[in-house]
């Protein structure tokens, strides 16, 4: 196996965003992945036999598929030097007051939970691979909404659970969808019922804090006719010096006149690999919404997809990338129009910085007969120094009639104008920039609620400041 | 005539044929030696992913074509020079013989083999090379002739250069390339013509060109391609440029049952700039694939992409174009455009625009589209009494305009005009 690479993040990163909490947990399972740990995690969890039989076809099927070789370089990853599941000693909380005082320590400094209190309806945090905390509206519960993490809802909703759970991204989908299958644990359940509405956006907070630690969370959400729901994720980690791996698997299902929006702003540690299946299937005249933002991980390879499945559905990816030292973000979206009178659009933001590279892959598939097809991708690409990269791959298939399809991107640096002019009004070239790399990627913030918006916007600052110093 | 099949006493036969120098035939050997290593491009790899070899069968096909059937008679005017060449036999040169004072150099590959062999061996196949794949190793081996147009440094030819190929497509390999040296600014447009009849039997072709340009050199290069509708081409256009240099090629791809396509230009020198173009129509059960490149390897060069194509009937078309920045390549300004009228709903079109940039102080644009006819243009024409039949040819013809305009010979933009004309009825 190769050396992983030092990753440096700088020194002040601890104090930036980093944290360390000392580890505790009931329950730790051997590095490495065989069966006997598969049928371990499924047996602690006091999993019914068919989950097991599926985790079990899942490992084999991770096993015979290869690793991907477009993309990203993966080929540092080391299967065997990583723990699939840990247990944190907290049990499930159901009052903010009960939380543990380092963990709210963590989410402290993220700014998380004093805001969220006023605007949210429920968070269901995840700390390490078990949702630890979880609260839920009583008034989304009068109205039959599930919010709850996946190891329960597997418990408490079977059959709900047993008849979406893989039927969006099946374990033979890829190689990292079928380790996810075989490893899951925790993640969200969303189910909303026919024609409600949850007007406060969803929250769940995603975190990884042990070494060598994959975190394999599967979320499901069902959207039923006429629903509406955000979900939004973010997450965080302390850094570490090996690598971590993040395989996630997020399903969903829009019914019919439903709209469903799902937000992540993901910031591992530039140690992690990222490597996420996330696809929606939407059925007629309802929407799906990813609102997608990568600033973390060493490698993300991420393209939310979404399968248009009747007339009038509508799908939408709106991606920002940032990558500075020694990471790759290869993200972008997937748009597959099966039925006639389906929309997409596409947007994509992505910035460089200091050697990183941001490549955007996306795929626009129209099925034959699915006529009068609508579809828009736009890329646009800001590279802050000439050691940096980017890269765009967009894949246009269209077998259908009377399909409009249309791509562009543009690729450029900032511009010397821009800088000029607000230079010359006595604001510093640091400060000036940015201005410009928070004004580029707006079109994705002013989609944020506003808690979010304004760490992402700090984050940014973060980032814009190493640059110089 | 040769039996069917590839066999290395083709390869001596057909260096024979053109009486080539021993250098060459070992060339030939070298890379047919290459050919038979080499398997079918896996349609694992990208750039094949979307190619269906069904139906090619590669041992069906005479290795060359002795000449036969009736090739255009027609005379060519407003050309300073021709070349004609006719199945695998050396072609025959009328050129000005002004120009040939001058110096300038225009005539079967494997005369120029025997005359200039400095000329020849130092560019034939460095840009266009034998291994990138089976058919690139297959052309090496066994390129029927083709033609060298050497043009000296500072001599200008007003009048175009026309090299026309013409297959009887009796179910041989017809694989003509041509090389063109660009003397330090020199100025001059060169138009290839590949035609032959449509029979039942295949043909496999190419149509290669190398084109390298010297210092300030401004050549135009059109590829208008007219092979029978049972073709199957597999060509390589490839242009280095130097420093101050231009070139402007015209690939128009309107035969053949299947083409595949490589136009491609390296900017080796500051001010470089590479102005590619290509239209392409399909019908019936054509299928196209395109795959061009924007090589950037230094800085303050310019390329400016723009492919566009119309497809009817059941025809498929797939466009994949990269433009590559080099890392030091700064002040570099790249753009490209694919641009597909679908108009049947049997056709399709599949565009790849990418985009990998290494250096920040760039400007690069692209953008593709895939749509029909836009029924507000349609309707317009048809609200003023024009047959909607018409209407569909001037939105067509519309359409492809502003590239057929820019094609540097009339002769040639009559060709595509007149075969728009007759497929859109």
């Amino acid at each position: 196996m190769a050396v992983a690479p030092k990753i440096s993040v700088g020194d002040d990163y601890k104090e930036k965003y980093g944290f360390f909490d000392p580890e505790k947990f009931v329950f730790k399972a051997k590095r490495g992945l065989t069966e006997e740990i598969v049928r371990e995690i499924s047996w602690m969890k006091e999993e019914p036999q068919w989950m097991t039989d599926m985790r079990v076809r899942s490992l084999g099927i991770f096993r015979k598929k290869a690793m991907p070789t477009w993309g990203a370089d993966l080929s540092i990853i080391d299967f065997d030097n990583i723990f699939y599941f840990l247990k944190s000693t907290e049990k499930q909380q159901t009052k903010w007051e009960d939380v543990p005082e380092d963990i709210k320590r963590t989410f402290d400094k993220l700014g998380i939970p004093e805001a969220e209190r006023k605007f949210l309806a429920g968070v269901s945090a995840q700390y390490e691979s078990e949702v630890v905390y979880h609260s839920l509206h009583k008034e989304l519960t009068d109205k039959g909404v599930i919010f709850t993490d996946t190891d329960t809802a597997l418990r408490e909703h079977p059959d709900l659970f047993k008849e979406y759970f893989g039927t969006i991204i099946p374990p033979a989908d890829n190689k990292f969808a079928a380790l996810n299958t075989a490893v899951w644990s925790g993640g969200s359940f969303i189910y909303v019922p026919k024609g409600v509405r949850v007007e406060i956006p969803l929250q769940a907070y995603f975190r990884i804090n042990a070494e060598n630690m994959g975190q394999f969370e599967r979320t499901l959400i069902i959207c039923d006719e006429d629903s509406f729901v955000h979900y939004i994720e973010g997450c965080t980690a302390p850094i570490y010096t090996t690598d971590s791996l993040h395989s996630a698997v997020v399903e969903i299902i829009v019914k019919r006149n439903a709209r469903c929006r799902y937000t992540t702003i993901q910031n591992w540690s530039t140690n992690v690999y990222n490597l996420v299946t996330k696809r929606a299937v939407v059925y007629g005249d309802a929407t799906m919404e990813w609102v997608d933002g990568n600033l973390g991980s060493q490698i993300t390879m991420k393209y939310p997809s979404v399968y248009l499945m009747e007339p009038g559905a509508k799908g939408d990816v709106l991606s920002v990338a940032f990558a500075g030292k020694g990471q790759h973000q290869d993200a972008g979206g997937k748009m597959i129009h099966v039925a006639p009178n389906t929309t997409s659009t596409i947007t994509s933001k992505s910035i460089s910085k200091n050697g990183g590279r941001t490549s955007y892959r996306g795929h626009i598939k129209v099925y034959p007969g699915a006529n009068n097809c609508k579809s828009f991708v736009k890329c646009d690409a800001l590279l802050l120094d000439d050691e940096s990269r980017s890269d765009t791959y967009p894949y246009n298939d269209v077998d259908a009639e009377n399909v409009t399809l249309g791509h562009e991107a543009t690729v450029s640096k900032v511009s010397d104008e821009q800088l000029f002019y607000l230079m010359s009004r006595g604001i510093t070239q640091n400060e000036a920039e940015t201005m410009i790399v928070n004004g580029f990627i707006e079109p994705f913030t002013k989609e944020l609620p506003l808690e979010y918006a304004v760490e992402l916007n700090r984050l940014i600052q973060l980032e814009m400041e190493g640059s110089v110093g | 005539m040769g039996s069917p099949g590839f066999t290395l006493e083709a390869v001596d036969e057909l260096a024979g044929l053109h009486q080539e120098p021993d250098w060459l035939r070992t060339r030939r050997r070298d890379a047919f030696g290459v050919y038979e290593k080499l398997d079918l491009p896996s349609r694992q790899l990208e750039e094949w992913r979307r190619v269906d070899f069904k139906g090619l069968k590669l041992d069906q096909f005479k290795p060359f074509e002795n000449a036969n059937g009736g090739p255009p008679s027609e005379p060519i005017d407003g050309a300073a020079g021709v070349l004609r060449q006719r199945g695998s036999e050396p072609g025959k040169v009328d050129i000005d013989p002004e120009l040939a004072a001058k110096g300038v150099i225009f005539m079967p590959l494997s005369q120029a083999a025997r005359e200039h062999p400095e000329l020849i061996q130092r560019h034939l196949f460095s840009q266009v090379k034998p291994d990138r794949d089976k058919f690139s190793a297959l052309h090496a081996a066994l390129f029927s002739g083709g033609t060298l147009l050497y043009v000296p440094d500072w001599v200008t030819i007003d009048k175009p250069l026309v090299g026309q190929f013409w297959s009887s497509g009796g179910g041989a390999a017809v694989l003509p390339h041509t090389l063109i040296l660009a003397g330090k600014g020199s100025r001059f447009n060169y138009l290839d013509e590949f035609l032959s009849p449509t029979l039942d039997e295949g043909a496999l072709t190419s149509g290669s060109a190398e084109l390298f340009l010297d210092e300030g050199a401004d050549v135009g290069y059109v590829s208008l391609q007219k092979w029978g509708r049972h073709a199957y081409q597999f060509a390589d256009q490839r242009a280095h440029l130097r420093k101050d240099s231009a070139v402007h090629i015209f690939n128009v791809t309107l035969g053949g049952r299947f083409a595949k396509i490589r136009v491609e230009a390296t900017l080796d020198g500051p001010g470089a700039s590479a102005e590619l173009k290509g239209i392409y129509f399909g019908s019936e059960d054509q299928f196209f694939d395109f795959h061009t490149l924007q090589d950037h390897m230094v800085g303050n060069t310019t390329s400016d992409l723009l492919f566009k194509g119309a497809l009817q009937d059941t025809s498929h078309a797939v466009y994949a174009g990269l433009i590559h920045i080099e890392k030091g390549a700064a002040r570099s300004d790249a753009y490209q455009a694919n641009r597909n009228l679908v108009l049947s709903d049997k056709a399709k079109a599949t565009s790849i625009p990418m985009l990998e940039i290494d250096n920040n102080d760039v400007r690069c644009t692209h953008g593709a589209t895939v749509g029909p006819v836009d029924p507000m243009h349609l309707f317009y024409l048809v609200s003023r009494g024009i047959p909607e039949a018409t209407a569909q040819r001037m939105i067509v013809q519309g359409f492809f305009g502003e590239v057929i305009d820019r094609i540097p010979f009339e002769q040639a933009r009559q060709v595509v005009l007149d075969e728009l004309e007759s497929r859109l009825g």
